[in-house]
């Protein structure tokens, strides 16, 4: 074993390259748009700096909008790592916020216990929504990438449904969107800003540095510890690489994929953490979507590693804030953000693959 | 409930189910060939804008097809340099070109009608026979031809084959790369014909609607046959009509009638075991042997 790693760190190098190169391409791609709309290059990466990376509050700004990215990442690079497609990050975290935001709202409990059982109960809601189409796939091979996608489209349904119907508390509030009851107090997730002046840094009050960054922070180091310490998260990397090798060798093939589905639902519950116990205070069928898209994109471009996944979430808060950016300084619409995103996983991808192929060639010169 | 009303019914459904049954059928060329296509709803976001752009900016409709089938055969060209040439996972491939699609689509909305999320109305439609959009009427014609093709042509086997088993393919001469990017190629033009029954009268976005990828459950419970594939559509097209026609004398929320295509198609799969048996060499990357 000892020699084989060895090996593989003489490539880590030409690993690294592929997202690198694949971001530089895609970001070329964005400045040959910007010029064909008619826009200068120069004004455009202006307009994107002034809204990233010009103050410490837009740096704070970014780590703020990639917690619920990461937490999209994580979720789906944690199905990847078994070869599990999990499309349905979208519905689990859905309705996986929507159980959450009861418990707060319906559980009377002291803070210190409040929230970790709100972020339980998300979790849970999370993973009940992963589990059919689970069940579906190691029962009945049906394929999950389609089955995902149908229950994403169902949670929307009902979670429209419950919002409007039996869990609406438009009574309390005066907005008109529909929306529940408001949600404890003990529940609700305060904010570090204070702490992170405290060292220093000047984040202003209307930036969310909350605790779903701590709830980052954990999950991220415990889905590490698990995928690469214990002896289950080796047996998912092993199920993820080759199926047939990891049958022969007596893993419960079809056990495992169920818990890494089933894992990864509860992951994708936290996405909605930070804007249902952080910013809303309360659960609306109008919290942001497409997150558990963006988590797809993620966690490719992290290659579905706890820290690549930190990269790649950084980097997907830094380029929607540029999207932003583009969108208020020149005439180029926030939409390109989609188009460039899309571009850089093929870009990735397609790199990935030729690297792959000149190291297979550096190999064989090596063993001959 | 009278005569006329069952035949609107009848030829309304065929209207409904005409946009999936179309994509089916693509998604039964590309997976016979090898190459799993998620891209195809994708593909239709990028057709349906397509079609109308094309119509409002040209004032011909026939036009706003054809640019809607060349659209969509670029695109799943995109999908088979990505997936066959450079042996990209398949279905990475397809989800990074559906999120681009949608990026696309608004990017150009935006540029071109200064809206993102919807173009203007679009006045040059298709004649209407029997009270529905006359294209659906192709789809009886196109699913047959395509059946023909599968089949019966040299073409259609040499497809099969290359789905089947690439090595074998490729060993009797065939040019497996070449019959892979026909097969999603195929299925890309295909999307450009549900976009032209698929409300060609404006383009909103989200108007598809996971159309492309209940099309993929069709093709899967028509067991990658383009009768059965279309057949399966029905089944969906019909179901929404049904849902259309009849959602308010439903006693049931608005929301949970909603659902029920979605959960048709769940249902349907889960329904199906050891029934059906995908192309042998479905999803799997081919490498051409070194010489």
């Amino acid at each position: 074993m000892p020699g084989i790693k060895l090996r593989f760190d003489r490539y880590k190098l030409l690993e690294i390259f592929a997202p690198v190169a694949g971001f530089l391409a895609s970001i070329v791609v964005l400045l040959i748009i910007v010029i064909v709309v008619g826009e200068s290059p120069g004004e455009a990466l202006v307009a994107i700096y002034k809204f990233s990376l010009s103050s410490s509050a837009k740096v704070a700004t970014i780590l703020s909008v990639s917690i619920p990215l990461f937490f999209a990442g994580i979720a789906v690079a944690f199905a990847f790592q078994s070869g599990v497609f999990n499309i349905g990050a979208e519905g689990q975290y859905y309705f996986g916020g929507l159980i959450g935001a009861m418990a707060g709202i319906y559980l009377h409990l002291p803070a210190f216990i409040h929230i970790p059982v709100v972020i339980l109960f998300s979790m849970a809601g999370g993973a009940l929504w992963a589990l059919i189409p689970a069940i579906l796939k190691v029962t009945k091979n049906v394929h999950e990438v389609i089955t995902t996608i149908m229950f994403n489209s169902i949670a929307l349904a009902l979670v429209n449904y419950l919002v409007n119907g039996p869990l609406s508390g438009l009574g309390q509030g005066k907005s008109l969107e529909p929306q529940t009851a408001k949600i404890q107090s003990t529940a609700l997730f305060g904010k570090l800003n204070g702490f992170f002046r405290m060292l220093g840094w000047n984040v202003p009050d209307y930036v969310y540095l909350d605790y779903s960054l701590i709830v980052a922070v954990i999950t991220g180091f415990i889905v590490w510890f698990v995928l690469f310490r214990m002896r289950h998260g080796f047996e998912i990397r092993a199920i993820g690489i080759s199926l047939d090798v990891s049958r022969y060798s007596g893993m419960k093939v079809k056990q495992l994929q169920l818990s890494a589905f089933v894992i990864s639902g509860a992951l994708s519950g936290l996405i909605g953490l930070q804007e249902i116990f952080a910013i809303r205070g309360y659960y609306t069928y109008g919290i942001a979507s497409g997150l558990g898209f963006d988590g797809i994109a993620i966690a490719l471009i992290g290659k579905n590693s706890p820290l690549g996944v930190v990269f790649a979430s950084l980097l997907f808060a830094f380029l929607k804030q540029a999207g932003y950016g583009l969108q208020f300084y020149t005439s180029v619409p926030n939409s390109v953000i989609y188009v460039i995103t899309g571009l850089m996983i093929l870009f990735i991808v397609v790199i990935n693959e030729i690297v792959a192929a000149y190291i297979r060639t550096l190999r064989k010169k090596e063993a001959v | 409930m009278d005569l006329s009303f069952i035949l609107f019914f009848f030829v309304k459904g065929l209207e409904i189910s005409s946009p999936i049954a179309f994509a089916a059928l693509g998604a039964v060329f590309s997976e016979r060939s090898g190459v799993v296509n998620i891209a195809l709803e994708g593909i239709m976001i990028v057709t349906t804008f397509t079609i109308v752009w094309a119509a409002i900016a040209l004032h011909s409709i026939w036009l706003g097809v054809l640019f809607a089938i060349v659209a969509g055969s670029l695109v799943a060209l995109i999908h088979a340099v990505v997936s066959v040439t450079f042996r990209v996972d398949q279905i990475v491939s397809g989800v990074a070109i559906n999120i681009f699609a949608v990026g696309l689509s608004r990017f150009l909305s935006q540029k071109v009608f200064g809206q993102e999320t919807q173009t203007p109305t679009n006045a040059y439609l298709f004649p209407q026979f029997l009270g529905i959009n006359s294209m659906a009427f192709l789809l009886i014609p196109i699913a047959l031809i395509g059946w023909f093709v599968l089949y019966r042509t040299v073409f259609g086997l040499r497809l099969r084959t290359v789905g089947e088993n690439p090595e074998a393919a490729d060993t009797l001469g065939l040019n497996v790369y070449g019959l892979r990017y026909a097969g999603v190629i195929i299925s890309g033009a295909l999307c450009g014909l549900s976009a032209a029954t698929l409300f060609p009268s404006q383009w909103i976005s989200g108007m598809t609607a996971g159309r492309g990828y209940i099309a993929l459950a069709a093709m899967i419970f028509g067991r990658w046959d383009p009768v059965g594939a279309v057949l399966a559509s029905l089944l969906f097209g019909y179901a929404d009509t049904f849902r259309i026609m009849f959602e308010t004398k439903i006693p049931i929320p608005g929301q949970f009638v909603q659902m029920f295509p979605y959960v048709l198609a769940v249902v349907v799969l889960a329904g199906m075991v050891g029934k059906a048996r995908a192309p042998a060499a479905d999803g799997k990357p081919y490498e051409k042997g070194e010489d």
